[in-house]
């Protein structure tokens, strides 16, 4: 049965929030809620923007949105359905070709354009009157050249070119292509020239070596519904490359970033759930006078719980608008420190994280607020006669059950992982009954302790028994102090957790690119020249320098069976196995690899024992011109993509001959090493046979371009890429994830500071009784001081000591299942957490008590209604 | 036995052979028993008892904050047995002003929405004005906005009164409305209290140990061994 109407319920609702806002446990509920959405919006903001972009630039990278490639034309019949579906095709010739100018010869990748190209992006060229951005290729009768190539060929714009069997004008110098793509596996320089005068150049011959490309752009849906069909293509051996769903993976340091940001956004979002559970607490404890009230005024349980519910509705909508604010501004902050990394614009924010804040703010505020605001409902009328009728709480377990459920719930939403979120919540539920526990005997210690504290008169004595009085009053108000105690200690653990990650990923993205980090590759070195360019090195180049042989072998069987043939399905298109693959042969395990699966050839030999192992494979070779298998070492990736194992035989054909290697390991390497990786590693004596060449990665500095300048002299053959402004990039990326980073951090030491006020405000009126009746016995204000220090203190030590102990703990399990590594002891957690537990609760405390020492104790016993 | 003056008119409350029980550990202590009584539309009664006679609850059962362990009880005519807790709430709504002895003023709220609060359970137009105007009659029309802990208890209790008559209500119980007050503003308590009654045409049911205030109701009765008892005037005057 209800009584009150809707309208006056809402009406009710929002001027009894806006009377209640003078409270602190109203002000502590809004600035929790408000910090929860803030930062889920601002993460939520901040991926979604970089997730749109990175799909919209990897299709301008990709040069469309799906991207069809195979060695022979496509036909009419995949054209029209792809048109028929809503795409814009555009179609691309690559192939390499020599160009000549007179005497001079020089191969080139050739790229051949139509009328469409590009689908996004623009051409920046320079046609002879500085550069210029267009949106389209070279016309008929033009190509236009790579500054390398102008530079080989000594090219100017208006000068003629010849290629194949006609001649052309060099109509421009391209300084960036919208599709270029990083990668170094095309060498020669670009040319780029339009369909119409492909066919007189009469380059397209039978056998002729040419990538037909089919770029097609429009909406997703136009792509969902041409699936089948790209599912059909990449059955029959066709390369399909859909941006959105091969998109390029993040670099790995901007992909740990963004676990980094949410898994920081959770940890705030967790902490404004403790803040709102501490605040609710308080909330409903003052306002159970007012339903009794209310009762007796003629109000139903519904009526009241309609009322309070509203009333905490209203505050989450305000709450919630303050908190999306502040996570748009934050959001912006994030990309204007990421913006000169990010190689485009991002588009604006979009609506949904909004909505997601929305439902994080009522998910936190029903799972951490829920059970406690029921109790207001079961309020007796009674209770204005006979004060002490106050409904029993929630049980703890009732109210952390609810809560964790809910926080699971989120951890799931957020996640995409089931089971993650049902593991990190089982964790937590066993660290707070662990925590429970130990708070307890910690309680107990602290009144022991303090009991024993000696009682002389010396001049200690005022603080002794400041100490005394604080550490007994908190050990005997036990329930309160558990509750805080357990609050602090998930903060400190949340905060010394996200810094303990925050400290690990700096250390990991420091130590991944070193001052010395390689910033030249040298490539096509050939046999004759190695030890002549290994010395003119040695002077710049550090210890880590080693000069990889190379050979071109393309893969054609598996295990006996032809390589398409013998791979999954989807993986028939796959490049690896249509392109020629760069083999090495080592003895030793290269630098930054790891044996993921199976054993290195040689497991146990050391670094630098190269002489050893080789004299081992001279006395017995391993391969044979008739094929038996060697063994080889396989990139992880790649063995995923083909389907490999530990035991199959691959086949490479490398010119006319082939050579067959048994799978004896699979390594994991760090393709953002800016050092020369292979997908596939031969041991020693088993390629050398063939023709091959040497490729090194080194290190130069600004004062080495003399030595620059000598390579280039000296080894004309030599091809020399300079990628220090590709490290330089990164480098800035580190940088600025780093500041992204760490003002995440900042919002997550906020949101644990409003724990701490919302926890502190919460316990003010139990503090003020005890306040005005030690005044009343006659407790000088300088003692109360003391004491309310002392106390806060204590609970602040004991916090951070929990704190540690647990943030140790998880340090460890994480140490251990993820990254493989042997836990360590963390000095500085155990001394930082107790002492900036002590000082920030003890200055909080101390500051929220200083209104109450000033109250004359009749106001103070006043404040809980003892009048 | 009952307790009551009229019997041509239908009492606004009435209380038929009530009895409350309480545990006890392992004994029931018995606090009212078979207590009968009938009040009147426009008249004031006092109850008066010891410290721990079961005023309160006595109080807390006629207002039907409480249910008895047996009896019966009407309330505006309707038995409030039938009743679970929200009906008896709603059948209070409007209809019944309350004055406790330790004023139950919210301390977050002002003077004046204090006394607006329960109008806003049933919104009406022209609410603030009423409750401006019953501030003004207990003499607080200058303190509208002032919190409880800037007005004397005197002055909380003024506020409490202008509460209780806002709705228009029809019964007023009082609990000790000046036990928490020192007599010079006690006396001026009661003076508000009984021409705020008077004015309103309101039954008045109080519960008090203050035989002045007694006094002043037209009828008294005295709780004694969990059972009411009609005092004689010059009984109350002694």
């Amino acid at each position: 049965m209800s009584r009150t109407s809707w309208p006056a319920l809402l009406r009710l609702s929002a001027r009894s929030l806006i009377r209640d806002l003078r409270a602190a446990d109203v002000r502590a509920l809004a600035l929790a809620l408000a910090l929860a959405v803030a930062a889920s919006t601002m993460i939520g903001f901040f991926l979604d923007r970089l997730d749109r972009g990175l799909t919209r630039q990897a299709g301008q990278l990709a040069g469309g949105d799906v991207v069809l490639e195979q060695g022979r034309p496509f036909d009419t019949e995949v054209r029209e359905a792809l048109e028929d579906a809503g795409l814009t095709l555009s179609e691309q010739i690559d192939m390499v070709s020599m160009v000549s100018r007179g005497e001079r010869f020089q191969p080139a990748s050739l790229k051949v354009v139509d009328s469409v190209y590009p689908h996004y992006g623009t051409v920046r060229v320079d046609r002879g009157n500085g550069i210029e951005s267009l949106a389209h290729g070279p016309p008929p009768g033009e190509v236009w050249v790579a500054p390398r190539l102008a530079l080989l060929m000594e090219l100017e714009v208006g000068d003629r070119v010849r290629l194949g069997e006609t001649q052309l004008e060099v109509g421009g110098v391209v300084e960036r292509e919208p599709d270029q793509s990083a990668g170094f596996g095309n060498f020669n320089p670009r040319l780029m020239m339009h369909r119409d005068d492909l066919d007189a150049t009469g380059l397209v011959q039978e056998g002729s070596r040419i990538e037909y490309e089919l770029l097609a752009a429009g909406s997703a849906e136009a792509v969902a519904r041409v699936e089948p069909l790209l599912q059909r293509l990449r059955r029959e051996g066709v390369e399909v490359r859909d941006v959105r769903q091969d998109r390029p993976q993040l670099g790995s340091a901007l992909a740990r970033a963004e676990q980094y940001l949410s898994l920081a956004g959770l940890a705030a979002v967790l902490l404004a759930g403790v803040a709102v559970a501490m605040a609710t607490r308080r909330y409903v404890e003052r306002h159970l006078d007012t339903a009794a009230l209310l009762r007796c005024f003629g109000a139903t349980q519904r009526d009241l719980l309609r009322l309070f519910v509203l009333q905490l509705l209203w505050l989450a909508l305000a709450a919630s608008a303050l908190g999306a604010l502040l996570g748009l501004a934050g959001q912006a902050l994030l990309v204007a420190l990421l913006a000169t990394f990010l190689p485009f614009s991002l588009p604006a924010p979009g609506l949904l994280p909004l909505w997601l804040g929305v439902f994080t703010a009522l998910a936190v505020l029903v799972g951490f607020a829920g059970p406690t605001l029921l109790r207001l409902k079961r309020v007796s009328a009674l209770k204005v006669l006979r004060r002490e009728l106050d409904p029993l709480p929630p049980s703890a377990w009732l109210v952390v059950g609810v809560a964790a459920l809910v926080f699971g719930g989120l951890l799931w939403l957020y996640s995409g992982d089931l089971w993650l979120a049902a593991g990190l919540l089982l964790g937590g539920l066993v660290m707070l009954v662990v925590l429970w526990g130990l708070g307890g005997v910690l309680l107990r210690l602290v009144l022991r302790g303090t009991a024993r504290l000696p009682r002389g008169r010396g001049p200690a004595d005022g603080m002794l028994t400041a100490l005394r009085l604080g550490g007994q009053q908190l050990a005997r108000r036990r329930q309160a102090s558990l509750g805080q105690l357990l609050a602090f200690s998930v903060t400190f653990f949340t905060v010394a957790m996200i810094a303990l990650v925050r400290g690990d990923l700096l250390t990991t993205w420091q130590a991944q690119l070193p001052a010395d980090t390689p910033n030249h590759f040298a490539i096509n070195i050939q046999p004759q020249e190695r030890d002549a360019f290994a010395s003119a090195l040695a002077g710049a180049a550090d210890a880590r320098t080693a000069l990889y042989p190379m050979v071109r072998g393309r893969l054609t069987a598996i295990n006996g069976q032809p390589a398409r043939e013998a791979v999954p399905a989807e993986a028939r298109g796959n490049n690896a196995l249509r392109r020629e693959l760069n083999l090495t042969w080592r003895a030793t395990l290269p630098e930054g690899n790891r044996v993921v699966a199976g054993e290195w050839f040689a497991a146990g030999q050391e670094e630098g024992k190269e002489g050893n192992w080789l004299d081992e494979v001279a006395a017995e070779p391993q391969a044979s011109a008739s094929g038996a298998a060697v063994p080889i070492s396989v990139e992880n990736g790649l063995a995923e993509r083909l389907g490999l194992t530990l035991g199959d035989r691959l086949t490479f054909t490398i010119g006319s001959d082939t050579v067959t290697g048994e799978v004896t390991s699979l390594r994991s390497l760090d393709w953002e090493s800016f050092r020369p990786n292979f997908y596939v590693i031969f041991p020693p004596d088993t390629l050398e046979r063939f023709g091959h060449s040497y490729i090194t990665a080194f290190h130069l500095g600004d004062d080495d371009r003399d030595l620059l300048r000598r390579l280039v002299r000296e080894f004309p053959g030599v091809t020399l890429l300079d990628v220090e402004a590709i490290l330089a990039q990164v480098r800035e990326v580190l940088a600025q994830v780093t500041r992204a980073v760490e003002l995440v951090l900042g919002f997550v030491l906020l949101a644990g500071i409003s724990v701490l006020y919302a926890a502190l405000t919460a316990s003010l009126p139990v503090r003020a009784h005890e306040t005005g009746l030690l005044r009343v016995f006659g407790a000088s204000n300088r003692l109360l001081s003391r004491m309310q220090a002392a106390e806060f203190a204590v609970l602040g030590l004991a916090s951070g000591l929990m704190g540690a102990l647990l943030a140790e703990l998880a340090a460890a399990g994480i140490y251990l299942t993820w990254f493989d590594l042997a836990p360590r002891f963390h000095w500085g957690l155990w001394l930082a957490l107790p002492l900036a537990g002590a000082l920030l609760i003890g200055l909080i405390g101390h500051l929220l008590s200083r209104g109450l020492r000033r109250q004359a104790p009749a106001a103070s016993l006043g404040l809980l209604g003892e009048a | 036995m009952s307790v009551s003056s009229r019997t041509h008119v239908s009492p606004i409350l009435h209380a038929d052979h009530l009895a409350k029980e309480v545990e006890s550990g392992e004994r029931r202590l018995s606090i009212l028993s078979d207590l009968s009584l009938a009040v009147f539309p426009g008249e004031s009664v006092a109850i008066l008892g010891q410290s721990g006679a079961g005023k309160s609850t006595l109080l807390g059962l006629l207002a039907g904050l409480d249910t008895p362990s047996g009896g019966e009880l009407t309330l505006f005519g309707q038995s409030l047995r039938a009743l679970d807790e929200d009906g008896r709430a709603s059948l209070r709504a409007g209809r019944v002003g309350f004055v406790f002895q330790n004023f139950q003023l919210l301390p977050t709220l002002t003077a004046l929405e204090n006394v607006l609060l329960p109008l806003e359970l049933s919104p009406s137009p022209g609410a603030e004005a009423r409750a401006r105007d019953w501030l003004t009659r207990v003499g607080l029309g200058e303190r509208l906005d002032h919190l409880p802990k800037q007005l004397s208890g005197g002055e909380q209790q003024r506020v409490a009164l202008a509460r209780a008559f806002v709705t228009g209500a029809e019964l007023v119980f009082a609990d000790e409305p000046t036990g928490n007050l020192d007599p010079t503003t006690g006396e001026r308590i009661i003076e508000a209290l009984f021409s705020l009654n008077r004015e309103a045409g309101t039954t008045l049911v109080l519960v008090t140990h203050d035989h002045a205030l007694a006094r002043r109701c037209d009828r008294c009765l005295r709780l004694e061994d969990g059972r009411l008892v009609e005092m004689a005037r010059d009984e109350v005057m002694a």
